[in-house]
């Protein structure tokens, strides 16, 4: 019996030491770390790591998707946090929501990389430099920025609102004709919400741009309760996909959808041609996500060079704009030179550049957002 | 004598090991954070926090996995009494074929399918327009508590049907035969001869189906909407938005409680 326990613990060590051992000496493995849904991780797959790895021919680059949400920033978070006391991570590069850069930042848990990089000089966008409260400036590069808006179906909805009040009045006489998808399943919904709470309180910039008062809350009944009997009158869908999904079938005439999405499933043939957005006022709200590289990145020049490419104009032309319909990280000026505008305006016909500057909002900053989340869960759902 | 003792204790060192590490310490790690405040220290905030937001939903949760398991029992009962009883042994073979399916698809394909099939505009209601059942007015979705019901009895009956079917198939038939000569019809069979005789089994096989379904989160969350919802939705949303380990561990507590409940009941008829 002996001899063979012997064997066995050879085994496992010789498993443990093979599974440890560097597949090809001297080949660098950039770890390539996202959170998001697929899509995500196959743009970093497909379209990315093929470029890199021409251009560095001793790179290999992963591609780990975390899941969509802010959780998938979450996993990343809490990954980086566990590795803290280690000499090297193992994530090189990142991508994450904004919700979460501002807590790494705080942290100490990510690389001032940007002026180390070209692109660097390419942004300077409001979301490069504050992350939902937080200075993030150095940082962070963006590598798109989305938006959120209401999809509506022009066979049935002729005049589409253009404001919260008018989508108000809308839902209560076409009942269960808009659906949105609640605050737990996903952020076109959330951030409905949070334009909801724009709309109907004073405080819209202070949640904005803060300072932080806790009292603030106290002042949401009125406009929870109106959002509550609204709640009423529609349907709730399950997710972001749900919505879609609810519009494509006719169910519903008319909800919040992120607009990339919009576009890639109406591209996709998921969705009819005929679909249009309208971005209602004041104003709902959009993120990006960001290009973050950890304090202790393992290949942190590799990394810095991916980084580079991945925001450069053509990649962010070719990838971002074309390809995923997302508005780009970096500023538009210099993407725009780089397409035809025939693509450019694709973008642009339901929602111009001047209502995504005056009605694209940013989310609230962090402590609002948690407020206004459980008030939600107080008031509209209990 | 010693020598195969301290055998046996290496033996099964890498399984108790297993259990210990995987199972026993991230449990007991969850138990202690559900009472442990973000600084630390004691608490019962966690647990009032998850009353006064969620109490509904651990009240709905309870009603639908309660629900669920009820017509689980029926139906598993349905298809263990026709494969045992059945006449026409076409239809027998074809059930026996049938219906275990569902066992090999996850919860999450289920829950993927339900959401297109038992939409209002979906698969099923687009077959019984079609057919000339319903008119489109009248059609309703299912994208509720219904279709998470609807979901957890597709996936869950086979396996509850399959124990249940085994032990009545190896019941005497010299029972049934009797009853049969006395007159019985095929119902009172059922109910009277072959499902107290395999209760046992189907009390089991029902209390193992419950424990998994207070654990499934892939299909509130993609059948319904919200509010309410259960409590795996709320879990993983305190843990997801806000960071909030001790409300959603608050939570898990209590299902542990429910699942207790169960598992107390399934260990008392073990050691009977």
């Amino acid at each position: 019996m002996k001899p063979n326990l012997a064997l066995f613990a050879a085994l496992i060590t010789s498993a443990a030491a093979f599974a440890a051992a560097p597949a090809v000496a001297q080949q660098t493995t950039l770890n390539v770390v996202t959170a998001g849904d697929q899509n995500m991780v196959d743009y970093i797959k497909d379209f990315l790591a093929p470029r890199f790895e021409k251009s560095n021919p001793k790179a290999v680059v992963k591609a780990v998707g975390t899941g969509p949400g802010d959780s998938g920033s979450q996993k990343i978070a809490e990954k980086l946090q566990a590795q803290k006391g280690n000499a090297a991570w193992d994530v090189d590069v990142a991508v994450i929501h904004q919700k979460m850069a501002g807590d790494l930042v705080r942290e100490g848990l990510l690389a001032p990389y940007v002026r180390d990089v070209s692109t660097g000089r390419l942004v300077t966008s409001e979301a490069s430099k504050n992350a939902l409260g937080t200075n993030v400036q150095g940082y962070v590069i963006p590598m798109f920025q989305s938006q959120i808006a209401i999809a509506y179906n022009p066979a049935l909805v002729k005049n589409p609102p253009k404001n919260y009040q008018e989508l108000a009045a809308w839902a209560k006489a076409n009942p269960k004709k808009f659906g949105y998808n609640g605050i737990k399943g996903g952020m076109s919904g959330v951030g409905f919400v949070v334009g909801w709470v724009y709309a109907n309180t004073p405080d819209g910039d202070k949640l904005m741009k803060g300072p932080y008062d806790a009292n603030t809350k106290a002042n949401w009944d009125g406009a929870l309760g109106k959002l509550k009997e609204f709640n009423r009158s529609v349907v709730i869908t399950p997710g972001n996909a749900g919505t879609l999904d609810m519009l494509n079938r006719g169910e519903i005439a008319m909800g919040p959808v992120w607009v990339d999405m919009f576009y890639t499933w109406m591209a996709d043939g998921k969705l009819p041609p005929n679909m249009r957005l309208q971005l209602i006022g004041p104003g709902l709200p959009g993120q990006p996500m960001y290009y973050v590289i950890p304090a202790k990145a393992a290949n942190m020049e590799a990394a810095k060079k991916f980084v580079e490419m991945a925001t450069s104009p053509a990649v962010q032309a070719e990838g971002i704009v074309k390809k995923f319909n997302w508005y780009p990280g970096i500023d538009a000026q210099h993407v725009k030179s780089q397409l035809d505008d025939k693509t450019w305006n694709k973008l642009f016909v339901d929602v111009t550049p001047q209502e995504l500057a005056s009605k694209g909002k940013v989310f609230p900053i962090k402590p609002y957002f948690d407020d206004i989340l459980e008030s939600y869960e107080r008031k509209v759902l209990n | 004598m010693q020598d195969r003792g301290r055998l046996g204790v290496l033996l099964v060192a890498p399984a108790l090991a297993a259990v210990l590490v995987l199972f026993v310490y991230p449990l007991g790690y969850s138990l202690v954070t559900a009472f442990q405040a973000k600084g630390g220290g004691f608490t019962l905030g966690n647990f009032s926090k998850a009353f006064e937001f969620y109490s509904v939903d651990i009240g709905f949760t309870l009603v639908i996995i309660g629900m669920s398991t009820l017509l689980i029992a029926l139906a598993s009962i349905a298809v263990g009494g026709y494969l045992t009883l059945g006449e026409n042994p076409r239809a027998v073979a074809l059930l026996r074929w049938l219906y275990r399916w569902p066992l090999f698809i996850p919860f999450v394909v289920a829950a993927q399918c339900m959401r297109t099939f038992l939409a209002k505009n979906g698969l099923m209601n687009n077959t019984f327009v079609g057919l000339g059942i319903l008119d489109v007015d009248q059609t309703i979705g299912f994208l509720d508590w219904r279709g998470i019901i609807i979901t957890f009895v597709w996936k869950q009956t086979p396996f509850v049907a399959l124990l249940v079917a085994g032990a009545m198939a190896s019941l005497d038939r010299a029972t049934i035969e009797a009853a049969r000569n006395l007159g019985a019809g095929r119902l009172r069979i059922l109910f009277e001869i072959l499902v107290p005789q395999v209760m046992p089994t189907l009390v089991v096989g029902l209390i193992l189906s419950f424990v998994t379904m207070m654990s499934v989160l892939s299909v509130p969350l993609m059948i319904s909407g919200e509010s309410p919802t259960m409590m795996t939705v709320d879990m993983a949303f305190r843990i997801n938005n806000y960071g909030d380990y001790g409300t959603a561990n608050a939570l898990g507590f209590i299902s542990y409680l429910m699942t207790a409940t169960c598992a107390w009941f399934y260990l008392k008829r073990q050691v009977r």
